[in-house]
């Protein structure tokens, strides 16, 4: 599903360069569960980003689904993001003006799906995550477990074949957390593929695989049994 | 997708309320201030734009060349029109003669009838001849042109119909009595004419009435002799140029005028009805003049109101798009493009534009009421119509697109990546120099307007309270009929009145020191050829001198007389012959027109003869008794009111035929800056509202500065700032953009207001000082916007602001 290769990044100020990816390479197959891990700055959050058409890399080549999609316009980095990929953050980042029901609508808006359809699928995602009791309250009405389920609802809302998770739970105590992982987990096994980023052994426990990487560049693999 | 857009923007609305508060109530006061404007301007350009086929009308207008200059009047001698139809026949020519301060008896049937009501009439009573009404080509609800060829004829309003005899479907064929001497039959009536219209006829005598009566209607026949209120105009058949018809008009002054030579020479020439409500240099039929410069600067008003109220919005805006950054990267990553966010954000602009609009409606139908006696409109002015609801829609649109371009366009261009991690800086919402240049803008303009109505104010000021050479205070003007009945009575009466207690002085004039009227003649002194400039008169009898406090330079006043013998003339006259001591001009002689000579007997020291805005006229007083329509009378009393109607009783007594008029002199001299004091009025209100804007937008801006700013003061607080300093910091760059702005606006005011100063030919000086106020009262009413922003911005935790970070 991806292959990713010899890729760069490098973010320059005007007296400092910092090389975040180096020559970077890596392939992740439909249907499995990375977890990415290793120390801050080693360009774990970049290679997400890249990994999630928000960011364009600076060199090197990026497949998705078969298509080079790493000199794509925003344009249509919006359009392939919006039907295949899910997001889940470390600070949720749910709207706040936005309720529990409208922020998981939101990319079904964007991908023009009908209300009524609408309506019936946020039901279901929200049903599914055990939050459908919250769907009128607003962001800041709801615990942290809880905007992660909703994010974590966003996410999947639209079926997307790809879910990118960044440290999904940095800003959750450990039930919390580990129901969320659950909830990851869960949707794995119904197909999803998922790349999650953290600092956590226990949560990337959950994953098929492990990459560890180092100064923008992948250094070990576990593979899990 | 609408439905989610306008959803978010009504729960924005709510979130920041301080925010929309200061975006909605800016926009609102602006758009209300420029509706109020658009009604004003609408109405004043509407006038006389209801007659039929009025684009083809003209007024035959005169210009005098003399060596003093251009002079204008809409007048024109009587014998022009019969002269005009015969020189130039292809066009129709129709005249109107206005008559002022007249009283209508209303009879009955027969002019036998009694007179069961009196009305004194300060304006609205005409004469017209039936080709006036074929220029004019107003309604009749009965008659027709025609009827008045017919002398003791006369045309009444449905309004005038109605006052007089109740329904206007029973004045036909009724009569009324016009100053007690001339009766009329009605044999038509005229649908009112608006409001806004400079020729308010309410009675319409015909012509032929008052060439048959010309003594009584001061009708002449006299080629040498006009008034301004004798008028003629044209109608121009299609083909005809006004160019056309101005040829034929120079061959016709040329034929006509006496004494026409290269620097003395008299011209008629067309202008077009269109300009008859905006020429200044000349007067009208209507209640007043407004230069289409004064227009331009009103609209210009508007607009600039409307600049601020944008500018401030942008601020506004772009400073609180930081808040909105989350937003904005959540939407990209959730597949958003720029396009739709940047209509998302046009909508949200478009939302609180709406809400704005709907407000200032109701802002405007508020204070409509309180413009109406500012500006000459009318108070039954509806503000629903559907020209004002377009103007607002428009102007809606206009803003929409201004204001919420450059914010929308900011916000819609985050990044997603910095948006999401809140690192949406001053420096990716557009550089604050440009918010810099959009504040200085504001307060460009809003110190242009203090610094006007500063001015203004001051010479307003000035011309209230100037020396006009006389004493103005506590003279009760009576004004009345000068007829031989009333001339009768006038010395038994005076003796009456100065028996009341607290009257001091009588005094019967042809005219007040100060007026508007112009009376002027040719002239020769001491025997020698006519002099090269015109002499004005005014009649009055010998306690005319006292009741005003004239003073005279020279000689006395003239004895008691009914009739010109000796004079007195003003300083004015001396300096423009060139005598330099008054007393070498006593006991000269002097003729006017072609009159007798006369002996001056005194020389009065210079009085404003007329407005400000005009210099001192050269000025013979002379007794005359059949001109005495003006009756002054010098209270020293404590309650005028009182004297006043012990005054009334006395007319009511002396002249039972004749309704009694009266007015203060200062009244009358505050009448003749109404315009002046209006525009003032508004210019106040205007400056008013840009200076609110203005202060909105600089909350918006040091709002914006201290979330900028929050680690910097923080850091700085704990290194050792205090309060004050943090204040200083805040208010420094203020203080700064202030003084820029300044230096842009003081030339700019001063162009402006040293061209309006122009107007009068007695006025203030712009010393430095209106400057130096303006400057300080801004930067007064900035430091005090600013004051409660900074303080809070200072007075934070530093912990809590650099924990922000």
């Amino acid at each position: 599903m991806i292959k990713i290769t010899n890729l760069e990044k490098i973010y320059r100020t005007e007296e400092v360069e910092t090389v975040a990816l180096n020559k970077l390479s890596m392939e992740v197959k439909e249907g499995e569960f990375v977890a990415i891990m290793g120390p801050s700055g080693c360009g774990k959050s970049t290679l997400l980003n890249i990994l999630g058409l928000l960011d364009d890399p600076d060199a090197g080549s990026f497949i998705f689904n078969g298509i080079e999609v790493a000199k794509f316009n925003e344009r249509k980095r919006a359009d392939l993001r919006k039907r295949n990929i899910g997001f889940v953050f470390q600070s949720f980042n749910l709207i706040d003006e936005l309720t529990v029901f409208e922020n998981v609508e939101l990319p079904l808006i964007y991908t023009g799906v009908k209300s009524s359809d609408r309506k019936k699928r946020v039901e279901e995602v929200l049903d599914k995550v055990q939050i459908m009791h919250r769907r009128n309250h607003y962001p800041q009405q709801l615990s942290g477990g809880q905007q992660q389920r909703v994010a974590v609802a966003r996410a999947v809302v639209n079926s997307p074949k790809l879910i990118l998770a960044d440290e999904p739970t940095g800003n959750l105590d450990s039930s919390n957390g580990n129901e969320v992982m659950q909830m990851l987990t869960d949707l794995n096994e119904q197909g999803t593929t998922i790349v999650m980023v953290t600092h956590s052994e226990h949560d990337a426990r959950y994953s098929h695989r492990i990459i560890r990487m180092l100064d923008g560049q992948t250094v070990l693999e576990n593979i899990m049994v | 997708m609408i439905k989610n857009y306008l959803k978010i923007a009504l729960r924005n609305i709510k979130r920041h309320k301080g925010f929309a508060f200061l975006n909605i109530f800016g926009l609102s006061v602006g758009l209300a201030a420029c509706l109020l404007l658009f009604i004003v301007i609408r109405y004043e350009n509407s006038y006389d734009k209801f007659l039929p086929e009025h684009e083809s009308v003209y007024h035959i207008a005169t210009q005098d060349k003399t060596a003093d200059g251009l002079f204008h009047t809409p007048g024109i001698p009587f014998p022009a029109l019969d002269a005009v139809r015969l020189d130039i026949p292809q066009a129709t020519t129709g005249a109107l003669y206005a008559s002022y301060g007249s009283q209508i008896s209303v009879l009955g049937k027969t002019p036998n009838d009694p007179a069961t009501k009196k009305f004194m009439e300060g304006s609205g009573i005409f004469y017209a001849d039936p080709e006036f009404f074929k220029v004019f080509q107003y309604k009749w609800l009965q008659g027709s042109p025609e009827v008045l060829k017919e002398p003791n004829v006369t045309v009444l309003t449905q309004k005038a119909a109605e006052k007089y005899f109740g329904s206007w479907k029973d004045a036909i064929g009724q009569y009324i009595r016009m100053d007690n001497a001339i009766d009329y039959k009605v044999s038509g009536i005229l649908e009112n004419p608006p409001a806004n219209t400079d020729f308010p006829l309410a009675v319409v005598h015909s012509l032929i009435t008052s060439r048959n009566n010309a003594r009584a209607t001061q009708y002449s026949t006299d080629w040498g002799s006009t008034t301004s209120n004798f008028q003629l105009y044209m109608k121009l058949p299609a083909g005809v140029s006004q160019a056309a018809i101005n040829k034929q008009l120079q061959i016709f002054s040329d034929k006509h005028y006496e004494n026409q030579n290269s620097s003395n020479k008299r011209l008629n020439f067309l202008r077009p009805l269109k300009d008859v409500h905006f020429d200044t240099r000349f007067g009208n039929l209507g209640t007043h003049v407004i230069s289409r410069s004064t227009l331009w600067t009103l609209t210009l008003i508007g607009v600039f109101i409307m600049l601020m109220a944008c500018i401030n919005f942008i601020n506004l805006s772009t400073s609180q798009a930081i808040n909105r950054s989350k937003e904005i990267g959540v939407r990209k990553v959730l597949g958003s493009r720029r396009k739709d966010l940047f209509w998302q954000m046009m909508g949200e602009t478009g939302i609180i534009v709406f809400i704005s609009l709907v407000l200032s409606f109701v802002l405007a139908a508020i204070c409509l009421p309180f413009i109406t006696h500012i500006a000459s409109i009318p108070e039954s002015l509806n503000i629903f119509t559907a020209e004002i609801l377009l103007f607002a829609v428009i102007t809606g649109v206009v803003v929409t697109l201004f204001a919420g371009f450059y914010p929308s366009l900011i916000l819609s261009g985050f990044t997603p990546l910095l948006a999401l991690k809140n690192k949406i800086t001053s420096a990716s919402i557009g550089g604050i120099s440009l918010r810099r240049g959009l504040v200085i803008t504001q307060f460009v303009i809003s110190q242009v307007l203090l610094i006007g109505t500063i001015v203004a104010i001051m010479q307003m000021d000035y011309v209230h309270k100037a020396d006009l050479g006389f004493n103005k205070e506590a003279v009760l003007v009576l004004t009345g009929n000068a007829d031989s009945a009333v001339n009768a009575k006038q010395a038994s009466f005076k003796q009456e009145l100065l028996r009341v207690p607290g009257v001091q002085s009588v005094s019967y004039s042809s005219d007040m020191p100060s007026s508007e009227n112009n009376w002027a003649t040719n002239f020769a002194f001491d025997h020698k050829p006519d002099a090269e400039f015109s002499l004005y008169l005014k009649f009055a009898d010998e306690d005319y001198f006292k009741t005003y406090g004239l003073q005279l330079l020279a000689g006395s006043v003239y004895a008691h007389s009914d009739t010109v013998r000796d004079v007195v003339v003003n300083e004015t006259v001396l300096k423009r012959l060139g005598i330099k001591n008054p007393q070498d001009a006593v006991g000269k002689e002097l003729r006017t027109g072609r009159g007798p000579w006369r002996t001056v007997v005194g020389v009065v020291k210079d009085f404003k003869t007329n407005s400000l805005r005009e210099e001192t006229k050269p000025t013979m007083i002379a007794p005359r008794q059949r001109d005495y329509y003006n009756t002054s009378v010098k209270i020293n009393s404590t309650n005028l009111a009182t004297t006043r109607k012990q005054v009334e009783a006395l007319w009511d007594k002396f002249f039972p035929d004749y309704a009694f008029v009266s007015f203060f002199m200062e009244e009358t001299i505050e009448s003749f800056y109404q315009q002046e004091t209006q525009l003032s009025l508004l210019y106040k209100i205007f400056a008013g509202i840009a200076i609110l804007i203005s202060c909105l937008g600089l909350y918006g801006l040091v709002s914006f500065m201290a979330v900028q700013r929050t680690k910097e003061v923080g850091v700085r607080k704990v290194l050792g700032a205090s309060v004050s300093n943090i204040m200083y910091l805040f208010s420094k760059e203020f203080t700064l953009l202030i003084l820029i702005a300044f230096v842009l606006a003081a030339p700019l005011a001063w162009y402006m207001m040293n061209n309006w100063l122009g107007n009068f030919a007695y006025r203030v000086s712009m010393g430095a000082g209106v400057f130096v106020g303006a400057v300080l009262l801004s930067v007064l009413i900035a430091w005090i916007t600013v004051g409660y922003k900074s303080y809070k911005a200072a007075v934070a935790n530093p912990v809590k602001s650099l924990r922000a970070e």
